[in-house]
């Protein structure tokens, strides 16, 4: 693993030197979001196989042919099973041209936080190129990277960041809606000045100080395609680490430009339009590409080049874009019409129809089989008379027969599906109970695919010591005062609660366990512990009101809201007498919309262990809201 | 330990050259033209005479023709790797029958009087160990590159021969031996070239350029019109990429067109392509004969919707079959077509055939 001294931040030495540097790449190996739930559970996304191929071999291909030199690879889930991986394949052996180093961490959560890694590591001497671990591409970079080397030269590093682009019009297949972005951008010197996701919004908002930058040339553009390749210079990981509220590319990019006359620092771009870049961020994207793969678009880069070098794997190419690995056998009667491809030893039955169709190795396929933009991958068993459509079969799945699998199916490992079913559009079948998600589920991760909201899911970490929750509570206090005195917003309240998350190091689930404390001990804390019930109540109302926005920045999901009833218990279960605060608190947090039915009438219901819980549960004025709850309730479902 | 180094050295280069073959070119003309890839395969295979462990003939032959399938195996397209491998080997049986003091016998090829006198099996297993037969084999490569560096200037030097004044000869695409050709007889003659642009890669506009630099009148025609523009022409010179073992070709696509319109305006077609390109391929193997590359040439990625509805292929070679062949021009001078299959005995040992 390298940890190379001597991180050249700007350019003191002679520029002769930087340009023999070996250029390096960041490799992301986690895509930070659920996706492809639940088959990455079993596998991590770089090692699924597209085209019978891991999608990280079609990376560091891209990677490699581009002529970098050194390679630093970041897993985070799962990264054993990347590490092996890697070790075994072509890109690990002594001979290969692309030095491999796998960086492994389970504390990453976003890509923020892989390049303050970078940054703290003092890995990247010079530019280099950042990519995700399913990025599959045939972009030869170096001539933007020279553009790039020459803007650094010409304007002392103020270009921080190339990306790259590729042309293609809207609503083209391999455009991901998810990813549709609008950039406004100066013509001349390729520089964005304006960056947007479009998310099919109908209207959209441009500032006009990006109009008064001095060029004449603007250009708005739509047609886009974004390439998840950006070329880097090392100021890229210092700005992530001074602002550690960059989570994603998006935020980087966006805090840039926002502060662009704050700290002089410009993104440009690189159009292309004879590569082929592509991310596959989601199944949709993983059909289309591997579909575009089939169809030689991302030539030099086809099943039959064989380029990871794997035994056994080399395949012949026939007309029509079938492909056949050794071993291949084919019933009598049975058509590959088009785009497909065979991996080694499948044994297909008789009058099969198989068209756009990837199928991996060792399969074996019965009769009358209809195949039709399936993703078969390996050791699959499907029997006779089945009918898949743009589905996905991951390995060691068996079909029975009689299967009909509509659009959009997937069917994770080691699933069985029985004789005679048809699922319907979108089903998703895996081993995997759904709600195990909740439970096994630790940090939130962050990442650009998740419009809009982040999913905060709390992980215990046992060796906090009390002592810094102990700080921790008192800052968040001394927060919350200022924050009454001074009539700050609730935004700048998260900011400040947040900033103190990371300077203690609290989980999540504890810093909504002790906010809810803080507050509900507010009251007690202004007007000293002997108050009454009912100027508690007064106090301490008001003040839920204000800060509602706040509770609910970290009260998302029900485990969530167990979490706050459970610490709310704990605060009430050492007064006893404020219970009958207890019910005016839940009244307000309910109509508050803080917390919700089910969760409260799950938090009633769960059996208490000790004594006092138990009494709690049976205090009058509880009692009583709880009924009023399930009437609510069932009114509320009536009106349904 | 220097052994090992050397070893790992040798690998690395064969794994770099490896590399370079599978992803050299996306385009029809690769971007390192078929001289330099023969020249790079035979010092390739110079180097592994040189640094691997191999105690007999029979030893080096075994790894050369493992090496030589690995690089096949890499770009079969480009067949000059095999060829090169063939003429290795070629030289590594010679230098042994010499070594051993037998008779050198000028043909190899089975014939009835050999097959009633050799009597017991003339199959030696290339064991026996020569002191010099290392120092020996690589000289012969070193001559065998030396011919390579020559085929350009030794074709180019019959080019006076066959253009006379004021004729108008066709060509295809951009070749680098016809280039070499027609300027070596632009110094001393004055004729016209027309120029058969070949898309959709268009190689024939830096061919068109390139002649028009040493002053030969040239004129650029797209291929629809090849056969309009047959009538006014007297001779059609083109290359090629392979040379086929029955005397057709692999050439570049669009070539068949122009075969087939000369054929029927009885136009001589002569191809000028030095002997490094012979194949003993047949052109039936279907796997392997053709190229696709990406169909981004024939219909642009922009194109959007239609992408998903319509299947596009970008072929890059063409098949041209013998009959429609006059003359091959190559370093060891004319031949016709029919004269192929002897050309190759004298180049490759039959046992070589399939690597």
């Amino acid at each position: 693993m390298a940890g190379k001294a001597g991180k050249q931040s700007r350019p003191r030495k002679a520029e002769k030197d930087e340009e023999e540097q070996p250029l390096q790449a960041v490799l992301v190996a986690d895509s930070f979001n659920r996706r492809f739930f639940p088959i990455s559970k079993d596998q991590p996304r770089a090692l699924l196989p597209l085209a019978n191929v891991s999608m990280i071999d079609y990376t560091l291909e891209f990677l490699t042919s581009t002529g970098v030199q050194e390679t630093f690879v970041f897993c985070c889930w799962m990264s054993s099973k990347i590490k092996e991986h890697l070790q075994k394949s072509k890109w690990c052996r002594p001979t290969s041209p692309n030095v491999v180093h796998v960086i492994t961490s389970d504390l990453y959560r976003s890509l923020g936080d892989v390049l303050r890694d970078v940054d703290a590591k003092a890995l990247v001497r010079s530019d280099f190129l950042l990519v995700y671990g399913d990025v599959v591409s045939n972009i030869d970079v170096s001539q933007a990277l020279q553009e790039h080397k020459q803007r650094r030269k010409m304007e002392k590093n103020v270009s921080v960041m190339t990306m790259i682009f590729k042309e293609s019009p809207p609503g083209h297949k391999t455009r991901c809606e998810d990813d549709d972005i609008i950039v406004a951008m100066d013509g001349k010197s390729k520089r964005i000045l304006h960056y947007q996701r479009a998310q099919a919004l109908k209207k959209l908002h441009f500032p006009m100080n990006i109009f008064h930058s001095g060029s004449d040339e603007f250009e708005i553009r739509f047609d886009l395609l974004d390439c998840h390749i950006s070329i880097c210079s090392p100021q890229v990981a210092e700005l992530f680490t001074d602002n550690f509220d960059y989570q994603t590319k998006n935020d980087f990019v966006r805090g840039l430009l926002v502060n662009e006359e704050i700290l002089g620092n410009q993104i440009h771009m690189h159009v292309t339009r004879d590569g082929y870049g592509a991310r596959v961020s989601n199944l949709l994207m993983y059909d289309t590409v591997s579909s575009d793969m089939i169809r030689r678009w991302i030539y030099p880069i086809t099943p039959e080049a064989n380029f990871a070098d794997q035994e056994g794997q080399s395949c012949t190419h026939s007309r029509h874009n079938v492909y056949r690995e050794p071993g291949v056998s084919l019933g009598h009667g049975s058509q590959m019409e088009e785009n497909v491809l065979i991996g080694r030893n499948t044994v297909i039955g008789a009058n099969c129809t198989i068209s756009n169709t990837v199928i991996g190795a060792n399969c074996v396929i019965g009769d009358n089989v209809t195949l039709d933009r399936a993703y078969i991958w390996n050791r699959v068993h499907i029997a006779n008379d089945v009918k898949v459509k743009q589905s996905v079969i991951c390995d060691n799945v068996e079909v029975k027969h009689g299967v009909v699998l509509n659009e959009q199916c997937v069917l994770a490992y080691n699933v069985v599906v029985g004789p005679d079913i048809t699922l319907q559009e979108g089903t998703v079948l895996s081993m995997h109970h759904p709600d195990e998600e909740d439970d096994e589920d630790e940090d939130e991760f962050l990442s650009d695919d998740d419009v809009g909201y982040s999913k905060d899911k709390t992980k215990q970490k046992g060796s906090c010591s009390s002592y810094f929750i102990m700080l921790f509570q008192n800052e968040v206090h001394g927060t919350l005062q200022r924050g009454l005195d001074e009539n700050i917003s609730c935004d700048n309240l998260v900011l400040e609660i947040n900033s103190l998350k990371y300077a203690y190091n609290i989980s999540l689930k504890e810093v909504m366990q002790i906010l809810i404390r803080v507050v509900l001990e507010f009251p007690f804390q202004q007007q000293g512990a002997q108050i009454s019930t009912a100027q508690y109540s007064s106090h301490l109302l008001p003040l839920l009101k204000k800060w509602a926005p706040v509770f609910k920045n970290y009260v998302k999901r029900p485990q969530d809201q167990m979490d706050c009833l459970a610490s709310m218990e704990e605060v009430f279960l050492e007064r006893e007498t404020h219970w009958a605060a207890l019910v005016k608190v839940l009244m307000s947090v309910y109509q508050l919309e803080i917390l919700e039915e089910e969760g409260i009438m799950r938090w009633f219901k769960q059996s208490s262990t000790t004594g006092k819980s138990q009494q709690l549960r049976r205090n009058q004025g509880l009692l009583k809201f709880i009924q009023w709850l399930e009437e609510a309730e069932e009114s509320s479902e009536g009106d349904e | 330990m220097p052994g090992a180094d050397k070893e790992t050295e040798l690998s690395e280069r064969i794994e770099a050259f490896l590399s370079e073959l599978k992803r050299c070119g996306s385009g029809a003309g690769s971007l390192r033209g078929s001289a330099e890839t023969a020249r790079e395969t035979t010092s390739l295979l110079r180097r592994i005479t040189a640094q691997a462990r191999w105690s007999n003939a029979g030893d080096l032959m075994e790894i050369i023709r493992k090496e030589g399938r690995r690089m096949t195996a890499g770009q079969p397209s480009e067949t000059t790797v095999g060829n090169m491998v063939r003429r290795v080997l070629k030289i590594i049986r010679e230098e042994y029958a010499r070594s051993r003091g037998s008779t050198e016998e000028a043909d190899q090829q089975e014939s009835l009087h050999k097959l009633l006198t050799s009597g017991g099996s003339s199959e030696d297993n290339f064991r026996q160990h020569f002191t010099h037969l290392k120092a020996n084999v690589i000289e012969a490569i070193n001559e065998l590159l030396t011919e390579l560096e020559g085929t350009t200037d030794n074709i180019s030097m019959q080019a006076l021969e066959h253009i006379h004044s004021n004729e108008v000869i066709m060509t295809i695409g951009r070749s680098r031996t016809v280039e070499a050709f027609l300027k070596d007889a632009a110094r001393k003659r004055k004729f016209h070239v027309i120029v058969a642009e070949c898309a959709p890669f268009c190689q024939g506009h830096e061919m068109a350029t390139s002649l028009s630099k040493e002053d030969i009148e040239t004129t650029v025609i797209p291929d629809a019109a090849i056969f309009a523009v047959m009538s006014r022409v007297n001779k059609v010179i083109i290359g090629t990429q392979t040379v086929l073992a029955n005397g057709g070709l692999r050439a570049v696509n669009g070539t068949h067109t122009l075969a087939l319109a000369a054929k029927h305006h009885s136009t001589p077609l002569i191809v000028c392509a030095p002997m490094f390109k012979l194949s003993p391929q047949f052109p039936n193997e279907e796997d392997t004969f053709h190229k696709f590359v990406s169909p981004h040439e024939v219909l642009p990625f922009t194109e959007g919707e239609i992408l998903s509805k319509v299947n596009a292929h970008c072929p890059v070679f063409d098949y041209v079959p013998p009959e429609l062949i006059t003359l091959f021009i190559s370093n060891i001078g004319g031949n016709a077509p029919s004269y192929i299959y002897r050309l190759m005995s004298e180049l490759y040992h039959p046992e070589d055939h399939e690597l």
